[in-house]
């Protein structure tokens, strides 16, 4: 019996997608993190790519055969995207976000504008260029319904960035940056835009060319429910960036240089196909199955939200209910520190939550939660209403 | 004799076998796993009053103590797992373990 088949755990949510793997009887909900349990298929395909003789197919990049490019095809798929060869595969979105920032090549103190709501996978790289005085900084706050404060954005365009990075959503508090919205105005300025879709991708649609994005990194571990490791740039056809890596591409190997086209051009070192064969079985379930389980995460999100904001002692923080949210919630429990909730969480409950500052140190000082972080559930469309019910009963008992 | 040392001659003595720094996202905290030589029993917890306040929550699924120990660390877990949570200042783990040591397995 595989361990697919040996989970029966009722799924009163409804049109819930089939079921995955969940071999414990822990309740996940730490999917910002990293999604889990992994997509059907998954597993498997690590596996067989693991047992079989490597194939040279996975080591050149911009063939059409092989699991690169079979992730490549399909995320040029998801992303509505016509040129699979724009696609970069990364270790992830930190890596891509990197190979975003870096890849630029700004210099001379060019404008840079960001959010409070970024991920240090987004803040650190341009902090370093901020250092080398390669760029300057200005970053977005909130306004006090809690959104990006569109009047300060609007004010920071006059200064002509050269890059605009915005988070599609909030790691912390799931909120939905209107980035449509802001990245139309970025290219009225001349800007180039950056969308790190690391909670969104897998969740909501993510499309470049309708959301203005030239650049869109993102994870295959997280929405996808992929192998962690894995993950993606989007490149627009008229960017070029410069690599973080050159070396061993499997073709051009005579010359001296790096080669230019994409997306060998950002790849360099033998792929990790293993990893690759699974996110490319992640991406085959979610094609088939992305409207139940987006339906399903979204209920998920809303029940652990609604359900939240009932409970006595628990701060929600941006826990309005007329915002769009994905199923990240972040909140305080009256008379837990953070940190002692979490362990309680876990060790005593089994509902495994993050806590801390979930490495946005800027969102936790908009919010005023930068002493201790908050405790943060993240739901996903494997979640099951009794899921949710049992983590709201244990933050009950915390809170009684 | 005194209740600590009745308490204390209740159980069986228990070794910390084991200390795990722990990240977390706080420069200056100094978060740490200690893991000892048996799961812990509701006297073991009990006897941690005698460091500072102890609340004990017996009615969770897992009962979860958590103890502020006088001298500033915390210290939290669950009965019938074989670890812990500490938190101290900086510099002061040693000290605290061995005194958790003394409390568990006296001289």
């Amino acid at each position: 019996m595989t361990m697919e088949s040996s989970w029966s755990h009722p799924r009163p949510l409804p049109d819930g997608p089939p079921p995955a793997a969940r071999p414990t009887d822990a309740i996940y909900l730490n999917n910002a993190a990293e999604g889990w349990p992994k997509a059907p298929g998954v597993a498997a395909a690590v596996a067989r790519a693991l047992e079989q003789p490597p194939s040279s197919a996975g080591r050149v990049a911009g063939v059409s055969a092989g699991p690169a490019a079979e992730c490549r095809r399909r995320i040029a798929n998801l992303l509505a995207v016509p040129d699979p060869n724009r696609i970069v595969l990364t270790t992830g979105a930190t890596h891509a976000l990197n190979l975003a920032v870096h890849g630029l090549g700004l210099r001379s103190g060019a404008l840079v504008i960001t959010t409070v709501t970024e991920h240090n996978s987004v803040l650190r790289p341009l902090f370093l260029l901020e250092r080398q005085q390669r760029v300057r900084i200005v970053s977005i706050g909130l306004d006090a319904a809690g959104g990006l404060d569109g009047v300060a954005f609007e004010q920071a365009l006059s200064g002509r960035p050269a890059l605009v990075a915005i988070n599609h959503a909030s790691n912390v508090t799931g909120r939905i940056n209107p980035v449509e919205r802001l990245f139309a105005m970025a290219k009225d300025a001349g800007a180039v835009t950056l969308l790190d879709a690391s909670q969104t991708a897998g969740h909501l649609p993510v499309e470049p060319l309708r959301l203005h994005a030239d650049l869109v990194a993102f994870p295959g571990h997280k929405g996808f429910h992929g192998p962690a490791g894995t993950g993606a740039l989007y490149v627009a056809p008229r960017l070029e960036l410069d690599p973080l890596v050159v070396g061993g591409t499997g073709y051009h190997s005579q010359s001296h240089w790096h080669p230019q086209e994409m997306p060998g051009r950002l790849e360099a070192g033998t792929p990790n196909a293993p990893a690759l064969a699974g996110l490319a079985a992640a991406f085959a379930w979610h094609a088939e199955h992305s409207d139940p389980f987006q339906r399903c995460a979204s209920a998920a999100g809303r029940r652990l939200r609604d359900g939240l904001r009932t409970i006595p002692k628990v701060r929600l923080f941006d826990g309005q209910s007329h915002t769009e949210h994905l199923g990240v919630v972040s909140f305080h429990i009256r008379g837990w520190p953070v940190e002692e909730a979490g362990v309680a969480l876990l060790e005593s409950f089994g509902v495994v939550c993050r806590t801390g500052l979930h490495c946005a140190p800027w969102m936790h000082q908009a919010i005023g939660s930068a002493a201790e972080g908050t405790i943060r559930l993240s739901a996903s469309g494997f979640n099951t209403g009794p899921d949710i019910d049992a983590a709201l009963a244990a933050v009950a008992k915390l809170a009684a | 004799m005194p209740p600590l040392r009745r308490l204390q001659s209740w159980r069986r003595e228990m070794q910390i076998t084991g200390v795990e720094k722990l990240e977390d996202c706080f420069d200056g905290s100094s978060v740490y796993c200690y893991h000892f030589d048996r799961p812990t029993t509701r006297p073991d917890i009990l006897l941690l009053c005698a460091l500072g306040r102890l609340e004990y929550f017996a009615d969770f699924p897992r009962p979860f103590y958590r103890l502020v120990a006088a001298a500033g660390p915390q210290l939290k877990g669950v009965e019938g797992m074989a670890h812990c949570r500490v938190v101290v200042p900086r510099d002061g783990e040693e000290r605290f373990r061995q005194e958790l040591q003394a409390l568990f397995s006296p001289p």
